[in-house]
């Protein structure tokens, strides 16, 4: 096995380097999506996201390990291993900007990883209103909800990589128009977060540690002179289920190009068609991603399709009609980023399936494609295109905090 | 979900699982039953399905080619190829 964990230019830090995570596609690095499936695989053309930086003058200075298919927890089911210290795991994305090697990292968020990961460090997260970030160029697991997002040690950095990569792009059929993208620029106008609202569900499932952090930032939003109220918010509690089935349905369907054929692993244990195909899938997939793949296909399946994704996408509807409501009455809502105060590679051998509990803190955010800032270790959900507020906000309590 | 189900979807995606994985799959499928369980305490009767988060339908660009890339360029990944083709095990006698 291959021990690359992460690709890191050799040239001097500079102020100009920012790092992708391995499913934004390079030409001249390797995008593996954190699958032996991939291994050592070359893009020929680069993702818009990677046209756009270098463009206005970024260097694409690296590849960030992400575990396999970015549907993970926080990377640790790469091919290539987890990223740990101190027995815990922290994502790639951390150890470099603890370094101080990159300026940002530019994630793609499928099932909440990149906001996990900040949460954790103690990073700033901006993962902004789905479709105004293109995806052309990003290895597909859950097209519906994944969002690229921005991970940086302040909110100013975020705002300057966000503002450089949101626009409209004919390539992605999924691209808002131009003046919807707009609205995230940094110099677009835009409202001052007043009033935030706690979500008692959300908050009553995360451990003592991440309460208490929840509770440290009401502290600093009302010394910022901002209205902070409590709501119950059980219906994000829907989130979970219905992405959790949405997801491993549209990653079933997206991984089905992996056959050992047109480009990635091929299985030297093969006699016919039949086990090339199985054996190279069997043999280059983890677990995890298998357990998804079949599970997606038995939700699309004709016995469960009515029963779990078509009442998926009507859940879809409820929950987006629920924040559009809760969103004329404040302009964030605050919820844990993830459930307990550190992970570890054996709570994951323990429970295969930690990545998909711990959704529950991600999924309201992906499923509806609202944004989402992580700040201070908690995450807020704001109104589509509330990005600047969001991230204002985030300002306020780095400039309150010092 | 039983042991022969799973077997089944296993042939379909065309994958194996070990004894030890289809023990752990079939207790995800379990969970997820109860997860199910969860939503359809919810009446979507009367809503409708949303299968994007933005209002977009008929998203069309000039169909024109932007990215001629050659055919050996397209079998550079490809794990073996021969003479321009992608060479697979024999698929009739």
């Amino acid at each position: 096995m291959t021990t690359m964990k992460v690709y890191i230019s050799e040239a001097q830090a500079t102020e100009n380097k920012v790092a992708l995570d391995d499913m934004i596609l390079t030409t001249k690095l390797p995008t593996t999506a954190g699958s032996r499936m991939l291994d050592d695989y070359r893009s020929l053309f680069d993702a818009e996201v990677v046209t756009r930086l270098e463009t206005a003058g970024y260097e694409i200075a690296g590849k960030v390990n992400v575990g396999e298919f970015a549907i993970d927890l926080l990377g640790e089911t790469s091919y290539y291993g987890p990223c740990e210290k101190d027995g815990l795991l922290t994502g790639a994305a951390a150890e470099l900007l603890e370094r101080d090697e990159v300026k940002a990292v530019v994630s793609l968020d499928v099932n909440g990883a990149p906001r996990r990961t900040a949460a954790l460090a103690g990073l700033i997260c901006i993962k902004p209103t789905y479709g105004t970030v293109s995806r052309y160029g990003t290895i597909p697991a859950a097209c519906s909800g994944e969002t690229i997002c921005v991970t940086a040690g302040n909110a100013e950095t975020c705002r300057e990589i966000l503002s450089v990569i949101v626009g409209h792009d004919c390539k992605d059929g999924t691209s808002l128009p131009e003046d919807a993208c707009e609205r995230l620029k940094t110099e677009a106008e835009r409202t001052p977060v007043k009033k935030i609202a706690v979500a008692k569900a959300m908050e009553a499932a995360a451990d003592e540690a991440v309460r208490e952090k929840i509770e440290q930032l009401k502290t600093r939003a009302a010394k910022c002179g901002i209205e902070v109220i409590e709501i119950e918010a059980e219906e994000l509690l829907l989130a979970k289920p219905a992405w959790n089935i949405l997801m491993s349905a549209e990653v079933c369907n997206n991984v089905s190009r992996y056959d050992g054929i047109k480009f990635g692993y091929r299985t030297p244990h093969y006699e016919d068609i039949d086990e090339l195909y199985t054996n190279s899938r069997t043999e280059a997939f983890g677990f995890l991603l298998k357990s998804t793949v079949l599970f997606g296909s038995d939700v699309l399946s004709t016995d469960n399709y009515w029963k779990a994704y078509d009442k998926s996408l009507r859940i879809r509807r409820v929950l987006s009609e629920y924040l559009n409501r809760i969103f004329g009455e404040v302009d964030a809502i605050v919820l844990p980023a993830c459930g307990k105060e550190a992970y570890s590679g054996e709570m994951v051998k323990e429970n295969p399936y930690i990545a998909y509990d711990e959704s529950l803190f991600t999924a309201p955010s992906s499923i509806t494609g609202y944004p989402a800032l992580v700040t201070e270790g908690v995450q807020l959900m704001g109104n589509m295109f509330s990005e600047n507020s969001l991230l204002d906000l985030a300002l306020m309590f780095e400039k309150e905090g010092k | 979900m039983d042991q022969e189900a799973l077997k089944r979807l296993e042939r379909l995606n065309k994958l194996r699982l070990t004894e030890e994985e289809t023990a752990a799959m079939l207790d995800y499928f379990q969970m997820q039953r109860r997860e199910l369980e969860s939503l359809h305490a919810v009446n979507t009767e009367q809503v409708e399905r949303m299968v994007h988060v933005m209002p977009m339908t008929n998203i069309i660009r000039e169909d024109k080619a932007s990215q001629p890339f050659t055919r050996e360029e397209l079998q550079e990944g490809a794990p073996e190829s021969y003479d321009g083709y992608w060479q697979v095990p024999r698929l009739v006698d």
